[in-house]
């Protein structure tokens, strides 16, 4: 793909609006036009192109250079252009992101239950830290959610027209 | 991804089913029109079923038939809380479309449903895009009396007298908010795709500030604009009784009272003034109400919102309902979750 993908997305969104839902009449089928144009707007602030074919690519030119730097030491040869001489990326999948963060809030979910049923035991000042410190970590994943939402079109979806 | 179970047929066999249905239910012949689907709603589904001869050879009118798919939201669905509510309000000043026929035998549609009167009106959505101008003075305040009066005389309708006494089950003005806790913390636990630590904190929250109710009372569930017709500044029903109950009557103020419904306003259900709404629903309902359970059920009220949201998500991943508004409902949870959070934090 050549163009960039929040371009591809405005494109979409903008055809939908102007060539489709100007030819469809039916307020269901319009409802759901909107939900996927929110959808798209989702896309457009959270996703972009997978990385996993970009590391596939600069992973084979990682092995081209490797090799002609290989073929070619010792030679007499004229002045060669400088190959990048770089480790082949190791990109981390959103799947293992995921599943970290899971983790993470299961692990914050079971602090909150010991501190819950043990909050006796400790110090007041050391039980209100761990707990601003467990709603810090969790209102930070609800901030950086909220900031990557578009605006949701439930009123165009429910109506099938622009609020 | 699950297997979908759409056991949903076509229009044109429903109209068929429904034809057969109904003169089974009154015992002639009765003409049944194309039906038409409403885009309201994000669980039942909603047609209009024009209807000939129903009562007679040259009479038309138009029923409204809900559908509780088993595909859909809140699945498995039963009419019976909706149906019982509705009845139990026949005779009562709160505006009800009234309820004839239903079942939850799917094997007669596919679905559990329920048949009852069209009642002419429009809308007023709770949604509107930035910059919308509020609704007209005079219309507003008009309306907002209405909805107001209708929430309060819904909560002094004596419900041990009436039908939807059935499912009280052992609820208490004790144990009414504790309760509703339980049932949307086990639904939570059904429909989250993934841990949510902000929810345990808040139901640890709620578990521990449950408010005694003033008395217990048929409770909406879903109370806010968007929810009732009008006409001319004149609430002709109020609708989606799907998840009525029995509990507090401050859920349905806590409930209507969401900043998600108030359009950019700061008006209960982009409609009413804060403290002239609960001044007149105190007066309405007999009681004075509590602003630390209206905060207590705002806050339940988000949770429970958060809750409906992940059931979109889920619903959707498992392939149960390609609805496209479903993910984008699921994708305000953490819109929710913030909210509930400072709720919390101002009580």
């Amino acid at each position: 793909m050549n163009n960039s993908f929040a371009r591809l997305i405005d494109g979409m969104c903008a055809t939908l609006r102007g060539e489709v839902l100007t030819r469809l009449d039916d307020e269901f089928a319009r409802g759901q036009v909107f939900g996927v144009i929110n959808l798209l707007n989702t896309f457009k602030v959270r996703a972009d192109w997978s990385t996993g074919f970009l590391a596939q690519q600069v992973q084979a030119q990682c092995e081209a250079f490797d090799g002609i730097v290989r073929r070619i030491e010792g030679e007499k040869l004229p002045a060669a252009p400088p190959l990048l001489q770089r480790a082949p990326p190791q990109p981390v999948s959103a799947a293992t992101l995921e599943a970290m963060r899971d983790d993470g809030n299961r692990a914050i979910g079971a602090m909150l239950g010991w501190l819950a049923a043990e909050r006796a035991q400790l110090s007041e000042t050391l039980a209100a830290d761990i707990e601003r410190e467990l709603r810090r970590c969790m209102r930070s994943e609800i901030d950086i959610e909220m900031k990557n939402s578009p605006r949701p079109l439930f009123a165009e979806m429910s109506s099938g027209s622009e609020g | 991804m699950a297997t979908a179970t759409n056991t949903i047929v076509d229009d044109a066999t429903l109209a068929t089913r429904v034809a057969a249905y109904l003169e089974g239910q009154v015992g002639h012949r009765v003409r049944v029109g194309t039906l038409t689907r409403f885009a309201v709603g994000f669980s039942w589904l909603t047609y209009a079923v024009p209807v000939g001869g129903l009562e007679g050879r040259d009479d038309e009118q138009e029923l409204i038939l809900r559908l509780g798919p088993d595909y859909g939201l809140f699945a498995p669905y039963s009419a019976m809380p909706q149906v019982l509510a509705m009845r139990s309000l026949e005779d009562s000043t709160v505006p009800v479309p009234r309820a004839y026929w239903a079942s939850d035998d799917a094997s007669i549609f596919g679905a559990p449903f329920l048949f009852c009167e069209k009642v002419s009106g429009a809308a007023v959505v709770p949604w509107v895009a930035a910059g919308t101008p509020g609704l007209e003075e005079s219309y507003r305040r008009k309306l907002a009396e209405q909805f107001i009066d209708a929430l309060g005389a819904l909560h002094r309708v004596p419900w041990r007298e009436r039908p939807i006494a059935e499912i009280a089950g052992g609820i208490t003005v004790d144990n009414a908010a504790r309760l509703n806790v339980e049932f949307w913390e086990r639904q939570i636990e059904r429909w989250a795709m993934r841990p949510y630590p902000m929810v345990e904190w808040a139901v640890r929250w709620l578990k521990d500030h449950c408010p005694v109710a003033p008395r217990v009372a048929i409770v909406h569930g879903d109370y806010r604009t968007g929810n009732f017709l009008e006409t001319d500044g004149r609430i002709t029903a109020i609708l989606d009784w799907e998840l009525v109950h029995l509990g507090d009557p401050h859920e349905d103020l806590g409930w209507a009272s969401l900043p998600m419904y108030m359009g950019g306003s700061k008006l209960i259900s982009r409609l009413a003034e804060p403290d002239w709404f609960y001044e007149r629903y105190g007066q309405q309902a007999g009681f004075t109400v509590s602003m630390e359970s209206v905060r207590y059920y705002r806050a339940f009220s988000l949770l429970k919102l958060a809750a409906t949201h992940m059931a979109a998500a889920r619903c959707f991943e498992e392939g149960r309902f390609n609805d496209m508004r479903m993910p984008a409902m699921g994708s305000q949870i953490a819109t929710c979750l913030r909210q509930l959070e400072k709720t919390i934090e101002a009580t």
